[in-house]
């Protein structure tokens, strides 16, 4: 054999092993084990227990992608934790690790824990205006949700369905019958999640303090007025259990009239259960919006801290971007969330705003008064008194 | 003209042939030793190094050990793993709701599934008193994402005959109804389980809730009043006895039919379970008209310090897994209410049907669950109120208790029984039987010989044979002579080997108990066959003659089994 053409055959021979066995390694996934590549960005988004199933969804469709800034892969990690639990670790700088993102329920958590964190740090720790701004990813009002059957019996007894009315059938000694209800029906049932536990229970008490008041500015005052309380404390006693707090909606869904004759609850969740409900229980749910309104924006805020850098920031925006875009936002209407997207139409045929308008549902809401959200020593006092006068007694 | 010498050509060739083969043959070497490498580390590879695996340790309430450990089991083969590919793996383990509640707070379990979430705020009281002030003022919580897959009301399960002649299905049936029915019935015999299960704890607040007069709202001070206290002791007193869970109850309703209990307390499931296996008689599930309780077996993650992301995703992985439409179907076909509400209920072929005897339309009403300060005011009244105990501790102690350590386990089992009864108001003996029969300790209350029974149980020595037959005879004749039908009169008897040496014979034994619970004191007896030698068939015949129940103990159970025989009383 010439020299040439053991030249030759050597070269063919090493081009076909080294393309053999980058191909075997590949196969085997263990080439990025030999060569040093770029780092994943890991993005932990701590998510409130209302919207986590859509985040999560999100996510698992977004690292399907394989997502990449600046070469380096992007990995999206969801962690639930409801808005308040987070909250307490926030204050309490128990929050291990660091998440890159949190979405709690409300953007005036964020702002509760901006201003713990001001003290310390003597800045934002989640940004209100600028390119890492807190936003909204979709939104849920509270509204009423009562079934049918007990719904046209309070209506017909008081009218509107309003706090006053809820807490009138609850202080009814006779209960159910009393009201023109089933004696089977035992005595009128309030859901209310446990407020330790939930913020939406947080939300209610306070859409229930401004019915009572007919305002929509609540103060330490107001609600450590005796007289209030005391209307509360009935209110509170229509609830069947407190045990479980995070799952109101499926509390009525899961356990039907039993349980809960009606609750003001989450519009997103009360939309999603009504199907369920209607195979499960054959008493279909009615909506009814409250006139003091209150609702949850699910805030998308990046620390800003120096416990993530800044590439893992601009990564976590690359989520937002992607849970922000129309198709991700028509995932959140198909689980009964306003998007924050306006390019999605909620009253599309399909939305379930759309099929559960026979129920109440309304995409627009008329006649209604917005709540503020209260001090952080409102909520406290709020919470205390829960506390001591509920969970306690 | 050159020309080539053959010999430098063939050997050219073959350098040629080696360098060419080993240029193959070294990459390749290397890509093998590397596959190798990646299998061992892999997850795929985790079958051979174990140590990757994730293994989250979940503890469960014995009422669905079936269903349970049958879907953990699925779960296992599934193939779980975690986003870092590391396997995942679920360790069930059964214990009652106190012991549950200790596990998680000495962080033994990373998830708990007990029968009701009714438990969960008095974990978290107690998690919170335990890590101090801190804990307490800031709220903290042990009881972090909670999941329901599959639910079940708490029934009155009734014969149906019972359910007919106390006015259904025309009427609504209570609580109130059951009530009234075992204080004007002698003959009625009803039982719920203790207060550290869901359907005990309901039974027990329906009866303080009707003993204040109140549906709702009750309070500390209304558990804890003297009208309250004296109803529920009224109505305790007709219980025949208490149980050691759901599963056992049904299990007996299973072998014994009607001649067992008119009525019990457990979840509706148990009721269609029963139903689908009985081949004669039926039970049907009563929903209190007052109202009931739910078991809705949440699986909750612990918020335990140190809780890792892992762990995290092993406990996700499972709730999706138990969230699955496999598990779900897998649920309705077990009988429980599947947590997916787009399974139906009444879709052809479901348990949910009147000849199950039960009603998926009901329940309409429960009953209001009181703050974990009331439950703990209720169970504690309970302990106090509810029908006591007069029971003999009858224990072999011939020479053959000395092989294997037997005596030494069966000390600390009849121990652990002791310690397991929390009220002093209970009364314990205890006679032992070798040779000859001996009252060690006389029967007395446990507030007075706690201590005395304790160490008369720590200083039982092994030798001589085995007069069983005289044992259980004499403390059957001490209960008699006490004349005390207040109390549940009973008898735990264990021996583990062969009668020998008694006067008394069986058929003349079983006559007596026979007679004597017919025309005297009902004494129920309890019978633990210790290990192999023992004559299980003897002592079958014993229990079955006072309507008690013989059991299996080895070296292993002997302590779980005298545990388990406390919950009786």
């Amino acid at each position: 054999m010439k020299r040439t053409q053991l030249v030759f055959l050597v070269v063919i021979v090493l081009a076909v092993v080294v393309v053999g066995v980058s191909y075997l390694l590949r196969q085997s996934g263990g080439i990025d084990n030999l060569v040093e590549g770029p780092q994943t960005l890991e993005v932990r988004v701590v998510t409130c227990l209302p919207v986590e199933p859509f985040v999560r969804e999100a996510a698992r469709a977004f690292n399907a992608q394989s997502p990449k800034l600046e070469g380096n892969p992007i990995h999206v990690e969801v962690i639930p934790m409801d808005g308040l639990t987070a909250l307490g670790q926030w204050e309490r700088e128990e929050m291990a690790p660091i998440p890159t993102v949190w979405i709690p329920d409300s953007r005036y958590l964020v702002e509760l824990v901006n201003a713990a964190y001001k003290e310390k740090r003597g800045r934002d720790v989640f940004l209100t205006d600028g390119e890492y701004r807190t936003r909204p990813i979709a939104t849920s009002l509270f509204s009423w949700g009562i079934y049918s059957s007990r719904a046209k019996v309070l209506e017909a007894k008081y009218g509107d369905i309003n706090w006053r009315v809820i807490h009138d059938a609850a202080i009814a000694k006779g209960g159910w019958p009393e009201l023109g209800g089933q004696p089977d029906w035992g005595y009128f049932k309030l859901v209310v999640p446990n407020p330790q536990r939930n913020v939406a229970g947080l939300a209610a008490m306070i859409a229930a303090a401004g019915e009572y008041y007919d305002k929509t500015d609540i103060t330490v005052a107001d609600v450590t007025d005796p007289a209030f309380q005391a209307w509360l404390k009935e209110l509170m006693g229509a609830v069947t259990d407190f045990s479980i707090g995070s799952y109101s909606v499926e509390n009525l869904a899961l356990f039907g009239y039993s349980a809960g004759d009606g609750g003001q609850l989450m519009e997103s969740e009360l939309l999603v259960n009504m199907a369920g409900i209607q195979t499960r229980w054959a008493d279909p749910l009615v909506i009814v919006y409250p006139e003091y309104l209150t609702w949850f924006d699910f805030p998308f805020s990046v620390w800003m801290g120096e416990e993530t850098t800044a590439l893992e920031k601009n990564a976590a925006l690359e989520f937002q971007k992607y849970l922000l875009s129309a198709e991700v936002q028509k995932q959140a209407l198909q689980r009964g969330l306003r998007p924050a997207n306006l390019e999605v139409d909620i009253t599309a045929p399909d939305s379930l705003f759309a099929r559960w308008q026979p129920q109440g549902a309304v995409t627009v809401v008329s006649r209604t008064t917005r709540m503020r959200w209260p001090s952080r020593d409102v909520l406290q006092t709020l919470l205390r008194w829960f506390e001591l006068n509920v969970a306690q007694q | 003209m050159s020309t080539r010498n053959p010999n430098t050509t063939s050997s050219n060739r073959l350098w040629t042939c080696l360098i060419v083969s080993a240029l193959l043959l070294v990459p390749l070497l290397c890509l093998g030793a590397w596959l190798g490498y990646k299998a061992l580390i892999s997850p795929e590879g985790a079958s051979i190094v174990t140590e990757g695996d994730v293994t989250l340790r979940v503890g469960y309430t014995p009422e669905k050990e079936t269903a349970f450990r049958e879907i953990v089991s699925r779960f296992n083969g599934s193939g779980a793993k975690t986003l870092q590919g590391r396997s995942v793996r679920v360790e069930a383990v059964s214990m009652d709701a106190e012991r549950m509640m200790a596990a998680a707070l000495a962080g033994e379990v990373q998830a708990i599934s007990p029968d009701s979430a009714v438990w969960l705020t008095q974990l978290d009281a107690s998690w919170r008193a335990q890590q101090g002030l801190a804990a307490l003022q800031a709220g903290t919580s042990l009881v972090g994402e909670t999941t329901r897959y599959a639910i079940s009301p708490v029934v009155i399960a009734m014969w149906e005959d019972v359910a007919h002649s106390m006015g259904a299905p025309d009427r609504s049936i209570g609580w109130s109804d059951l009530m009234d029915r075992a204080r004007s019935d002698p003959g009625f015999r009803w039982s719920h389980p203790s207060t550290n299960t869901a359907s005990g704890l309901l039974a027990t607040l329906a009866m303080f809730y009707a003993g204040s007069g109140k549906t709702r709202g009750l309070t500390q001070e209304d558990a804890q009043a003297e009208e309250t206290l004296a109803y529920v002791s009224a109505v305790e007193k007709t219980v025949r006895y208490y149980g050691e869970g759901e599963l056992a109850v049904i299990q007996r309703a299973l072998t014994d039919g009607p001649k067992f209990l008119d009525a019990f307390v457990v979840q509706e499931q148990l009721v269609i379970y029963h139903n689908r296996q009985a081949s004669g008689h039926r039970l049907v599930a009563v929903y209190p008209r007052e109202g009931t309780l739910w078991q809705d077996h949440p699986l909750v993650l612990l918020e335990q310090p140190g809780l890792t992301s892992d762990l995290r995703q092993a406990h996700a992985a499972l709730r999706d897994y138990l969230l699955s439409a496999d598990a779900q179907q897998f649920f309705l076909e077990q009988g429980y209410r599947p947590a997916d509400l787009s399974v139906r209920l009444d879709a052809p072929g479901t348990p949910f049907t009147s000849a199950n005897g039960v009603d998926p339309s009901q329940p309409q009403t429960t009953l209001q669950i009181p703050s974990s300060a009331v439950i703990a005011v209720v169970r504690e009244a309970w302990a106090y109120t509810k029908r006591q105990t007069n029971v003999y501790l009858v224990s072999d102690t011939s020479g053959s208790m000395a092989d294997d350590n037997k005596i030494g386990l069966a000390r600390q089992a009849m121990q652990t029984f002791v310690q397991q009864i929390p009220s002093d108001q209970e009364r314990v003996g205890l006679l032992t039987f070798a040779s000859e029969v001996q009252e060690v300790v006389p029967l007395g209350e446990l507030g007075s010989n706690r201590a005395v029974l304790d160490g008369a149980i720590a200083n039982l020595a092994a030798r001589g044979n085995t007069a069983l037959l005289d044992a259980v005879y004499a403390a059957y004749v001490k209960l008699q002579d006490l004349k005390d039908t207040e109390r549940i009169n009973a008898i735990v008897v264990m021996t583990d080997g062969r009668e020998n040496r008694s006067r008394m014979q069986l058929t003349d034994l079983v006559r007596r108990i026979q007679a004597g619970n017919a025309g005297g004191v009902p004494v129920v007896i309890f019978c633990i066959a210790y290990g192999e030698d023992a004559d299980m068939q003897m002592l079958r015949t014993i229990a079955e003659a006072s309507g008690g129940q013989a059991r299996e103990g080895s070296l292993e159970t002997i302590q779980e089994l005298y545990k388990l025989l406390s919950t009786y009383f």
